[in-house]
């Protein structure tokens, strides 16, 4: 299997596009928002982040996020059609050795769409954090991402053809938005945070936030997060076994 | 190369084997051994079951009722052990990755693998190891699939319409290719619409219609089956078609104008016997039946007993 991890990753390093959009896309889009939004010392709106030091946790997330959903869902409803799934079960690689070579190669591309950020955050905006603070951030927005990759593989299962790539930009774009990674969802009105704080990507972010304010996350984010790991890695499985009886 | 391929019993068995869709039986009933060495065509129009055959071989689909054996284990078993290489006709490849780098994972895969390098030679894809898969043409690209199916030391062969995309020259190249790996004592079984290939390559020819099995011989055979010689002439005056078609052997008659065709299972018989009726033929003709017209003589008897 570790073949096909290197083969999958040496695939989406050579992909441009793919890497713009999960490592220099999220960069920009926080040097954009945290020079934009009032001064050094703004606090956002309901919490006592500044406003760069919250948005680099938030571009962190949805550079992790790009990462680990936009490469796979495509890729997997691809090669269930064209078959390549197909002659995969024809080697000696385990069944699930796809599935987890395909979320491994997504984990590896998402750990510099991190720390790009991180980088881009500390040399340019003056973010500063405890040593331990950057390693915990590191750790909890990369072990966070895998969710999302097991969302991307059960939406790889889920869609086929012309419909996946927009039942992904939906999700993407909805889970981004409404989850707060782009703008604090403390603006939003109140019954759109009654949504917004029971979305997976929501939670994801307060894992991070809590990290920065020396805070332990809270229990009902990782609760989030845990039963939302469990639906979509659930139905991941699930997906893959009916496809794989149906073949 | 020398290997010793230590087979004893079938390499394939089919025992009753049955996949529905839905109403349809794409397999019904279907029972074959396949024994070690042989080149063996599964032959039949669309629709006959051929795929599903195979998926079923490989496992990829599952039996309904009966069967499946392959080296006496199971289908998977037997590919997790390295002793099947297949090319499937619905096989896609992964693109945005160059020929050696598919290839190099395919011998990774292999339990007993060849050098990248020898397979990409061998399959005659070494000047295009640097290409990316998704640039190929459609020929190419079935060479890159036969690499795949040939990366490691595998003994049966399994190839699903494996020529489809490639001109006449890249045929042929293909079988010479091929011919190679049974040479190596391999089982190779290869479905195919190219009748011809299964005549010009098969030591084995196994028809199938409907799911079933209509016949299993030699090419050599099945045309015999089907009534494999056609014999034609001319009559003048009236034709009296009634002895005609008493004629020893014959299976069809077709009378047109002042021409008789006649397909017989036994031209030289038939033709004494014509004489015997007092009658003059004129240009007589005698013609072997090709595969594939056999094929469609036996296919229609089938049916016609069916109805």
């Amino acid at each position: 299997m570790n073949s096909l991890i290197k083969l999958e990753l040496a695939r989406a390093l050579r992909n441009r596009k793919f890497l713009f959009f999960s490592v220099i896309y999220p960069s920009a889009l926080f040097l954009l928002i945290s020079s934009t939004s009032g001064g050094p010392t703004t606090k956002v709106t309901g919490s006592d982040l500044t406003v760069s030091t919250y948005m680099m946790v938030s571009m962190a997330s949805f550079g992790a996020l790009t990462a680990v959903l936009m490469g796979n869902s495509e890729r997997i409803a691809k090669e269930r059609e064209n078959g390549w799934v197909r002659q995969l079960r024809l080697t000696t690689l385990p069944g699930r050795g796809y599935v987890l070579a395909k979320t491994a190669s997504a984990a590896v591309v998402s750990l510099p769409s991190i720390v790009v950020v991180f980088v881009v955050a500390a040399a340019l905006k003056d973010v500063r954090l405890d040593a331990w603070q950057w390693l915990a951030l590191t750790g909890a927005i990369w072990a966070g991402s895998l969710v999302f990759a097991a969302l991307g593989v059960a939406i790889g299962y889920l869609a086929s053809g012309d419909a996946v790539r927009p039942i992904t930009m939906i999700t993407y774009f909805g889970l981004s938005i409404l989850g707060g990674l782009w703008w604090p969802s403390a603006v939003f009105p109140g019954w759109l945070q009654d949504i917004a704080k029971w979305l997976p990507t929501h939670a994801y972010a307060a894992l991070g936030q809590a990290i920065e304010q020396s805070r332990a996350p809270h229990a009902e984010d990782i609760a989030v997060l845990v039963a939302f790991f469990v639906l979509f890695a659930g139905g991941a499985a699930w997906l893959y076994r009916k496809d794989t009886l149906k073949a | 190369m020398t290997t010793t391929r230590t087979t004893t019993g079938p390499v394939v068995g089919f025992d009753r084997v049955t996949k529905a869709y839905g109403d349809v039986r794409a397999v019904d009933g279907l029972s074959l051994e396949l024994h070690p060495g042989e080149t063996v065509a599964l032959l039949g129009p669309n629709g006959a079951g051929k795929s599903t055959a195979l998926d079923l071989l490989l496992g990829l689909k599952h039996a309904d009722d009966g069967t499946v054996r392959v080296f006496g284990t199971g289908p998977r078993e037997a590919i997790v052990a390295g002793r099947v290489g297949a090319m499937l006709q619905s096989g896609g490849l992964m693109d945005e990755v160059t020929v050696a780098e598919l290839v190099r994972l395919a011998c990774d895969l292999h339990p007993k693998p060849y050098k990248p390098a020898d397979v990409l030679a061998r399959a005659g894809i070494s000047q295009i190891a640097d290409r990316k898969v998704n640039k190929l043409s459609g020929g190419q690209a079935q060479r890159v699939r036969f690499a795949l199916a040939t990366a490691g030391d595998s003994d049966l062969i399994v190839l699903d319409e494996p020529t489809t995309g490639m001109d006449v020259a890249a045929r042929q190249a293909f079988w010479a290719t091929m011919r190679e790996q049974a040479d190596q004592g391999r089982t190779v079984l290869f479905a195919t619409h190219y009748l011809e290939e299964a005549d010009a390559i098969a030591d084995r020819v196994l028809v199938l219609h409907r799911g079933r099995l209509l016949a299993d011989g030699t090419a050599a055979e099945i045309k015999a089956k089907a009534g494999a010689r056609r014999v034609s002439f001319d009559l003048e005056g009236t034709i009296d078609e009634a002895p005609l078609r008493a004629l020893p052997f014959l299976t069809s008659i077709d009378v047109s104008g002042q021409t008789v065709r006649i397909q017989s299972t036994d031209a030289d018989a038939t033709v004494h016997a014509l004489y015997g009726l007092g009658v003059y033929p004129r240009n007589l003709e005698v013609a072997g039946l090709g595969l594939e017209q056999a094929f469609v003589a036996i296919t229609e008897a089938e049916e016609a007993r069916q109805s």
